[in-house]
């Protein structure tokens, strides 16, 4: 699903954020990718989504080179993948149901479409009765529950999650991994950054170590730290 | 597609309410821009018609100073016999206009100025003339200079000299409104691309998250063409307005003018073709001052 070979990335001005990384990662996997604040998680991510273009290596997203693509393909590929970020980006004007909704509508999907999965997915998510309050009025673990859900909605191959729990307590982010966990279970693949010791060695899965934009470690069923 | 269209119509009326003061500012000077352009159209379409007319009648007229002697008038009758005769001549004909007939043109001219007339007190201080109608329009240059400075000669009149002064006019005043006209096109472009700038910067937000899930570029900026386009056309449709009454003011001007002016008119078709110009072009400024707004920042 996921297919990285030997990516490098040296943003303008800065060390190098990745550093000759290989990695594979099969549809329906759940992976962490873990490592200190600054060691390329974010970079990984946003390399995936064609945010940002290596320097270096080659990165298959659902069979597609995605640094080949052409620029007006760019979108229809992200519709394969669905994110989530530590700071939610929810719009304040906007109500749960409409901010859901809301990523259905820009990439054109019809109303009855609309209409049918919205609910459906704040369902999954536990907000159904909640559809219609504004994001400040919402604790952080529902922002980030509308932010899955608004990743989710589409139906997408791939979840990226880039520190999800980072703003939250403890007892909300065991809610939240729930959430993720259940969403895997789907046959989504999911990508996790974060450096969250106790998440990562409660769910014993896949784990990538990035130490200074090098892959340190890849481990089935792993934990954060080796010898934690 | 006809969600899409509802998400689209939504967004820009949305944004163009967020942006009132710029919106506001933007239509306007849009508007007073495209209606001194099709103001300055309107008024050349006018001379034009006013030339056309002239242009056609040829004729020209040799005034004698009032009290120039019968032998200085016959000398140019006769210089005037002269080049009747011969194919290489340039007078086809000629007739004198004496004081008195000189009295009735001046009484035609102004007959509907009467206390103008009856302010002329001697119609012996008007000038006897020779009306000449040349055997083409390229001679009556020619036939100007030959009689220019000859003694008892007041002045000669031909209808080219007038109508060339009226061109250049015409064309320096037309240069000069253009180039206003040019300034105020090219402000109003600028207050496009900043008010879509600023409602871009308005909502960033949503933008982000739309590229993130994969909202198109074309998704992401027909909300803000709209907003451009709607503002070129809602200050290009005020001037549309602004030209068709000024059609109407000018035309009720000239039907109350002598003959003189009446061959300058402009007809409503006339101020309906330059409208028309008009609401194209600020559809172009609002769609360019959008797209010019759009560049760089929607870069994926
Ligand atoms: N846009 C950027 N411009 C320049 N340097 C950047 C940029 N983004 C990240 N970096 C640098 O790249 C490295 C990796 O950053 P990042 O991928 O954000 O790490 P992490 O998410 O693991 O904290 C860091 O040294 C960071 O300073
Ligand atoms: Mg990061």
């Amino acid at each position: 699903m996921i297919r990285l070979e030997s990516v490098s990335k040296t943003y303008k001005g800065s060390v190098s954020a990745l550093r000759d990384v290989s990695v594979d990662i099969a549809k329906g996997e759940f992976v962490f990718l873990v490592g200190p604040s600054g060691s390329g998680k974010s970079t990984f991510l946003r390399l995936l989504l064609r945010e940002e273009l290596p320097d270096e290596g080659r990165i298959l997203v659902a069979g597609r080179d995605v640094n080949k693509l052409a620029h007006w393909k760019i979108p229809y590929v992200r519709r394969n993948m669905g994110c989530v970020f530590q700071d939610f980006k929810l719009l304040p004007n906007k109500n749960v149901y409409e901010n859901v909704a809301f990523a259905l509508q820009v990439i054109g999907r019809p109303n009855h479409v609309i209409e049918s999965q919205v609910p459906q997915v704040l369902d999954l998510v536990g907000l159904a009765k909640k559809s219609d309050h504004k994001p400040d009025e919402l604790s952080g673990g529902e922002q980030q529950r509308v932010s899955i859900a608004r990743a989710f909605v589409n139906r997408p191959l791939i979840l990226l999650a880039d520190e999800p729990t980072g703003n939250l307590d403890p007892a909300t982010s065991v809610g939240i991994m729930r959430l993720l966990d259940r969403i895997n279970r789907t046959g989504t693949t999911i990508v996790m950054a974060t450096h969250d010791e106790g998440i990562v060695n409660a769910m014993r899965r896949r784990v990538i170590e990035l130490d200074r934009g090098a892959v340190m470690r890849d481990q089935e069923r792993g934990v954060y730290g080796i010898g934690s | 597609m006809f969600s899409k269209f509802g998400y689209f119509a939504r967004e820009t009326a949305t944004s163009l309410r967020r942006n009132l003061l710029m919106t506001i500012a933007g239509v306007l000077t849009v508007t007073v821009s495209l209606f001194l352009f099709g103001g300055v159209l309107l008024l050349s379409t006018m001379v034009d018609h006013g030339v056309a007319r002239w242009q056609g009648d040829v004729d020209m007229q040799i005034y004698m100073q009032p009290d120039a002697t019968d032998s200085q008038i016959e000398d140019i009758r006769l210089a005037l016999d002269q080049l009747t005769q011969g194919d290489l001549a340039g007078v086809a004909s000629f007739t004198f206009l004496d004081k008195p007939a000189a009295f009735e043109e001046f009484k035609e001219l102004f007959a509907n100025q009467p206390q103008f007339i009856s302010s002329l007190s001697d119609p012996e201080k008007l000038p006897t003339s020779f009306k000449i109608v040349p055997k083409g329009a390229a001679f009556t240059e020619e036939l100007r200079l030959s009689f220019e400075g000859r003694p008892g000669i007041l002045r000669v009149l031909t209808p080219d000299s007038s109508v060339r002064f009226l061109i250049k006019l015409r064309s320096n005043v037309r240069l000069l409104f253009f180039a206003i006209a040019a300034v105020l096109l090219a402000s109003s472009l600028f207050l496009i691309v900043n008010t879509i700038r600023l409602a871009i910067f308005a909502r960033r937000r949503e933008i982000q998250v739309m590229k993130l899930v994969g909202a198109t570029n074309w998704f992401i900026r027909i909300p803000f063409m709209l907003e451009g386009l709607v503002e070129g056309a809602l200050g290009a449709l005020l001037a549309f307005f602004g030209i068709i009454g000024l059609q109407k003011v000018l035309a009720s001007q000239v039907a109350d003018a002598n003959d003189l002016f009446s061959a300058f008119y402009v007809t409503t078709g006339d101020a309906l073709s330059i409208g028309w110009s008009v609401l194209a072009l600020g559809a172009v400024i609002g769609m360019v001052g959008s797209a010019i707004g759009l560049r760089r920042f929607l870069e994926v």
